[in-house]
């Protein structure tokens, strides 16, 4: 079944060592739609890539430092990268041989139309 | 805010979840109404008054449950504008328990739900390994038991 988000999340499944991609409730850690592979667990992820991108943005502001625009964590066996948008949280998770400033590129374009989809399906 | 408990074997699992889902207040009870753990209250008789509430309320969502889905609803989700609450029932080999939770914005549902399924898992291994005693709801000690388990808690009936 189609959402608003299917064409954005299409968009950047596509990129080379993408393995989920998700669109995560800020406040709720609530997966909003997701495309992944097998074998990654999308309810754990959501919660957490959220809270994290939550508990960052908040650092970023008492710091002084403004508006959190992208957010990557590096693990051995790959990354999790976020941007927000509006009251979500676009969470990739990737394999570490992932080319990031492409991912980096797809996710900031993207943010404008996850806001208006979600505009559009509240 | 200590964690405190009426039978040692919950403490870890229940320490654990408030560590991790980083909630303000957690209960753990028996459907009676019996409490087993709490974390976040400081007065026994607001343990008292939740436990009942929550008792209450899993029973009601029980029964409207099975009145409107066939089988009894499970959980509880209710988001106010600062705090929300998140009441579910927690199976265990010893038989059901009743789960309340409170969290504020430090913490998410998300967050929550996957450290609940967490709490069951713990909960399941560290019970002691003995047959389930189903209680009545209404069994004939039940306000002395209640005073009992209160007073693990707080120290005092």
């Amino acid at each position: 079944m189609e959402s608003p988000f299917t064409g954005i999340l299409t968009s950047i499944a596509r990129q080379r060592g993408v393995l989920a991609v998700l669109i995560v409730s800020e406040r709720d850690g609530i997966v909003v739609d997701g495309h992944m592979h097998v074998g990654i667990s999308e309810d754990r992820v959501a919660a957490l890539a959220a809270s994290l991108y939550k508990k960052a943005r908040l650092s970023a502001n008492a710091a002084g430092m403004g508006r959190t625009s992208f957010l990557q964590l590096e693990a051995p066996k790959g990354r999790i990268c976020a941007v927000g948008a509006g009251e979500l949280v676009l969470v990739v998770v990737a394999a570490p041989s992932i080319n990031v400033g492409l991912v980096r590129m797809e996710m900031l374009r993207a943010v404008p139309s996850v806001e208006a989809a979600a505009g559009g399906a509240a | 805010m200590k964690t405190m408990v009426v039978e040692s074997w919950v403490e870890g699992p229940v320490k654990q979840f408030v560590d991790d889902a980083q909630v303000d207040i957690a209960l753990l009870l028996h459907p009676s109404g019996q409490v087993l753990a709490q974390h976040g209250f400081t007065r026994s008789v607001d343990v008292m008054t939740a436990c009942a509430l929550a008792a209450g309320i899993h029973a009601t969502g029980g029964e409207l449950g099975r009145m409107v889905d066939g089988r009894p609803f499970k959980g509880l989700h209710y988001a106010g504008t600062g705090r929300q609450i998140f009441l579910a029932e927690a199976q265990s080999q010893r038989g059901a328990y009743i789960f309340l939770t409170v969290f504020g914005p430090e913490s998410s549902l998300g967050l929550v739900r996957l450290y609940f399924a967490e709490l069951v898992t713990g909960l399941t291994a560290a019970a002691p390994l003995e047959e389930p005693t189903p209680t009545p709801a209404l069994a004939e000690h039940f306000e002395r038991e209640l005073n009992r388990n209160l007073a693990a808690l707080f120290g005092r009936a």
